[in-house]
């Protein structure tokens, strides 16, 4: 055998070998997100959830031994652009699972591209109800619709009771749920909505719109809409001098964000919140600093709501690729479809127990009020911070 | 007739031969790449929107140029959802209902604008397509409104017998539907126009007041292209919307949908049959694997650069021009 | 209620003017749809944003840069409007369709997709009256409508320039026989068109969110102040703004605040079935 031979021998040998030595590959996570565009913002807040979560867990030695590499996509705010993105990282990139995700424009496409890739998807910031009624067996959700409508619902009906109510919504598939499903369940305990109306995410002016309330008489508003919608509103609630009793947006106030943005003007509007560094559930102390350092350290500022949504949902796909591990089976979807379904975690955010159609069984909001600039928590009583003040006081009293 | 065919062929000219090349890859398509999801779905949204561009010609080759096709596009998506969704009819049917729907909403356009020539007929359906646009959006007891609609079936199943085949949930089965739909639909569009009905519309497009003085009912046949290129239009919505399962009005009845057909048509070659869908086969692919990943904002920018060339040095369209020089 | 209706309707109405002015002096001079003109007030928009935030620009100084940096895209736009031949109508609304696909994705490009607004808090502000309110903001709008309106009607009345893009605009062949450089009256009122844009620009970017796609609104709205005035009358386009303002302002009082948006299709199209050559006639 001549010496070219034999080194193409001694070559192939080496080769093999080396492919046999495992070093160990990666666990691919996928995550799509709106990282431009319209949800930019929040999508970027998610995507930095995750990115906690995922460092947190490869700081501990990784998954089973093999660290996680996490494939960010940008869906940038748009349904076919989350079709595509989904496409690509299920069918080219091959990831493991899926997370991130918000607005259900965006999830729902996504979550449809993973049930035919059979890849289980746990996303981050979905609340409509249709998503999980058929039965797509790899959609899972930390957040859910009814943790914001039932104590907006108790809230109103106990504390409040106003007179005459107004429930606005923006265009969009969450807030017009929201505002239905509150409709409805207000209607079971008794209380009426007296006017209900439907405006354009980003609407430059609502000026008529507070006309009719003005003229309505009305006494609480609660708006559906998102931060730019209730910056506008507010401030021009000011310029008319209208006074409600009280205003409460579910979305989009109870953020470090837009309290600065608003200054003054932003107190004793009402919100609904999941988790603050503030207030965590009972329990999670110590798992809550721990994030909020981590967070502090990676990104240099205080992580909000948002924040801790995006660590959810990837904590709940670690700790299922872990409970597979741990029974010896293989790292497949179906497998951690499986683990998905018989977890239980106690998370700052929520007691995480996926119910059969996927939804967070323990999920649901505080209702806040912002008072001096902080946020207080109000409703329920066991885990209040504060007390309401109702009604608000008229602008003309206020600076 | 040997000889017949024989001189055929040697008539059959390069660009023949590439179109041949073409229809083998689409077809052999699946096995070529091996399988791979993703590029088979990106080229299934390209045939896609090749049917969509061919139906917009339609329309186009009595000389109306339409701005805002999403409007049947959206109506055949909302209809045929609804209808699989609500009555639970087999997507064969809500699909062809759904082109019904459309045509409906055609007519209704018809009525109002056909009257309107040239600049302002685009104008008008520019307009247009807000109507249902809003009204859809508005009509939460029918549509549910903002919320969209999730957990659209699949494409439809196909039964022979007691073979079974659920092409919902193949993608490769998906793709070898529309890319037969496709190959219907331009089939269709060039029997019509080699045959009188589509000699009529390119009278009626070139000289429209000697066509009428022959006798040829200028206004019914700008109708009847309007209503054909509105049913398909509104065929193609409707399997979009089982191909993604998921839609709303944001999309369907987006500028997208109403840009994309009349760049691909006019770029294609608005007065010939297979430019519009060659436009979508080479530049819908080329977005999507060459552009987007180079610019993941700001891509699209490929199809207003196409369409200005177009407009500027090349009226025909890029397949209307191969033809020409032929 | 009414009164707070009407002054938010006529000063959104007068916005809408100023937005549509550039586009009706276009296309009444040269018959050009300029499909782009949302795109480009964006641009205009973007512009001052971008020396408002990263420049420190103060806000007033930032309508003569976008109008400066209008000026130079409408001309180079003239240039290539000029090469399109018949029908002009059509093929100037299918190229500027793609010039606006293209804007569109620069600024997508350069500007990334996230929602902009520009901040000034003295526009906010405004004098209390009995039963409304009316903000600097809203009486700058009323302020700045009426002053372009009325330049604009001294340029065209009282001026030999005026007098010849009048000309123009009632019949292009009969001008040019009268010893009217067509070509140069086309030029012109692209530039004038271009500078209105980049005055309404800025303004669009404190009242409304700034993003890529905002432009398909402005042009609908646009076409249809245009239409609705007339060709050629200037005057008839703050008329139409108004009466178009005041419209979207009774809709969401009658019908509801989702139902605004249709206001200006629904009136475009009433006007392209019923009077194409507009309501108020044809005379300029």
């Amino acid at each position: 055998m001549n010496i070219k031979r034999w080194f193409s021998v001694v070559g192939l040998l080496l080769m093999v070998l080396w492919s046999q030595t495992g070093y160990a590959e990666t666990i691919k996570i996928g995550e799509i997100n709106p990282l431009s565009g319209r949800f930019a913002q929040q999508g970027l807040e998610i995507h930095q959830g995750v990115k906690v979560a995922v460092a947190e867990a490869n700081a501990a030695g990784g998954v089973g031994g093999r660290m996680l590499e996490l494939v960010s996509r940008d869906d940038q705010s748009q349904p076919d652009v989350a079709i595509a993105r989904a496409e690509e990282l299920c069918g080219w990139e091959k990831v493991l699972v899926l997370t991130g995700g918000y607005v259900d424009s965006l999830v729902g496409p996504i979550s449809e591209v993973a049930k035919k890739y059979r890849i289980p998807y746990v996303a981050s910031a979905s609340l409509q109800k249709e998503l999980v009624q058929h039965g797509n067996p790899y959609f899972f959700r930390v957040a859910r619709l009814q943790g914001f409508v039932e104590p907006l619902c108790e809230f109103l009906t106990e504390k409040l009771r106003p007179r005459r109510l107004a429930v606005l919504s923006a265009a969009t598939p969450g807030s017009t749920e929201l505002a239905q499903d509150l409709e409805q369940c207000l209607k079971t305990h008794g209380l009426s909505v007296h006017l209900a109306e439907k405006f354009r995410p980003g609407t430059p002016d609502f000026t008529p719109l507070i006309g009719k309330l003005a003229n309505m008489d009305i006494d609480v508003i609660v708006s559906a809409g998102f931060s730019p919608d209730h910056i506008l509103f507010v401030r021009q609630l000011k310029e008319n001098m209208l006074s409600p009793k009280a205003y409460i947006g579910p979305f989009g106030i109870a953020y470090e964000s837009f309290i600065e943005a608003m200054g003054a003007d932003a107190d004793y509007l009402y919100s609904t919140c999941a988790w603050d560094p503030e207030f965590t559930l009972p329990g999670t102390d110590a798992v809550s600093k721990e994030f909020i350092q981590r967070f502090q350290r990676l990104f240099n500022r205080q992580p909000n709501t948002t924040n801790m949504h995006g660590y959810t949902s990837a904590r709940a796909l670690i700790a299922a690729m872990q409970h597979v591990l741990y029974r010896g089976q293989a790292l497949t979807g179906d497998a951690i479809r499986r683990a998905l379904t018989e977890i239980e975690l106690v998370l700052p955010m929520e007691r995480l127990v996926f119910d059969q159609t996927g939804d967070p069984r323990y999920y649901r909001h505080v209702i806040v009020q912002i008072q001096n600039g902080r946020m207080k928590v109000v409703h329920p009583p066991q885990r209040a911070t504060g007390t309401a003040v109702y009604p608000m006081p008229p602008w003309e009293q206020r600076k | 007739m040997i000889k017949s065919i024989k001189s055929r062929i040697k008539k059959l000219t390069f660009a023949d031969s590439g179109l041949v090349l073409v229809f083998l890859a689409l077809l052999l398509l699946p096995v070529l790449v091996g399988y791979n999801d993703y590029i088979l779905q990106v080229l299934t949204h390209a045939l896609l929107l090749a049917t969509l561009a061919l139906s917009w010609n339609i329309l186009g080759q009595s000389g109306s140029v339409s701005l805002g096709h999403a409007a049947f596009f959206g109506a055949g998506a909302y209809g045929s959802a609804l209808l699989s969704l609500e009555s639970g009819l087999s997507p064969w049917s809500s699909i062809f209902l759904a082109g019904l729907i459309a045509i409906g909403l055609g007519l209704v356009m018809g009525l109002a604008c056909l009257r309107l020539r040239g600049a302002y007929f685009a104008l008008a359906s520019l307009a247009f397509v807000e109507i249902p646009r809003v009204i859809t959006d508005n009509w939460d007891g029918l549509t549910r409104g903002s919320l969209g609609l999730a957990g659209i079936p699949g494409l439809p199943s196909l039964h022979l017998g007691s073979w079974y085949l659920k092409i919902g949930s193949s993608i490769t089965a998906s793709y070898y539907l529309v890319f037969v739909y496709a190959l219907g639909l331009l089939g269709l569009v060039g029997f019509l126009f080699r045959s009188n009905f589509g000699l009529a519309l390119q009278a009626v497009r070139e000289e429209e007041t000697a066509a009428g003085s022959v006798g040829v009912r200028v206004d019914v046949f700008r109708m009847l292209s309007l209503l054909l290129s509105a049913f398909f239009t509104g065929i193609s919505g409707a399997c979009y919307a089982h191909l993604v399962s998921y839609i709303g009005c944001g999309l369907v009845y987006g500028i997208h949908f109403s840009a994309l057909p009349m760049v691909l048509a006019i770029c294609g070659g608005r007065f010939t049959i297979l430019g519009p869908a060659l436009a979508a086969l080479i530049l819908y692919p080329l977005d999507q694997f060459i552009f987007h990943p180079l610019l993941p904002a700001g891509h699209e920018f490929l199809y207003g650069l196409v369409l200005i060339l177009t407009v500027l040095f090349l009226p025909a369209g890029l397949w209307g021009t191969i033809r020409k020089n032929a | 209620m009414w009164t707070t209706v009407i002054v938010s309707g006529i000063s959104l109405g007068s916005f809408y003017t100023l937005i549509a002015l550039g586009f009706a002096l276009i296309y009444g001079v040269t018959r050009n749809f300029n499909l782009a003109h949302g795109e480009l007030l964006v641009l205009a928009g973007y512009v001052a944003y971008w020396l408002w935030k990263s420049w420190a620009w103060p806000f007033w100084l930032t309508f003569p840069a976008a109008m400066v940096v209008l000026l130079l895209t409408g001309l180079i736009l003239q240039r290539i409007f000029s090469r399109l031949k018949e029908p002009l109508e059509l093929n100037s609304i299918v190229f500027s369709f793609g010039a606006a696909i293209l804007i569109q994705n620069g600024m997508l490009l350069c500007f990334t997709g996230d929602y902009r607004l520009i901040r000034v808090p003295a526009l906010h502000q405004g004098l209390r009256f009995q039963n409304f309110y009316i903000s600097y903001g809203q009486f700058t709008l009323l302020f700045l409508s009426l002053l372009v309106i009325g330049l604009l009607y001294l340029i065209m009345q009282r001026t030999y320039l005026g007098k010849a893009l009048r000309a123009t605009i009632q019949d292009k062949d009969a001008a040019a026989m009268a010893g009217i450089n067509v070509a140069a009256m086309g030029t012109i009122a692209f530039s004038l068109g271009a500078v209105l844009i980049g005055l309404a620009g800025p303004l669009y970017g404190c009242i409304h969110y700034l993003y890529p796609s905002a432009g398909h609104e402005v042009t609908l709205l646009a076409i249809t102040i245009t239409i609705f005035a007339g060709v050629g009358r200037m005057r008839g386009v703050l008329l139409a703004g108004w009466i178009l303002g005041l419209s979207e302002s009774f809709a969401v009082i009658f019908l509801g605040a989702s139902w605004r948006e249709m206001v200006s299709a629904v009136m475009l199209l009433t006007l392209l079935v019923l009077k194409p050559r507009g309501i108020l006639g044809n005379k300029p």
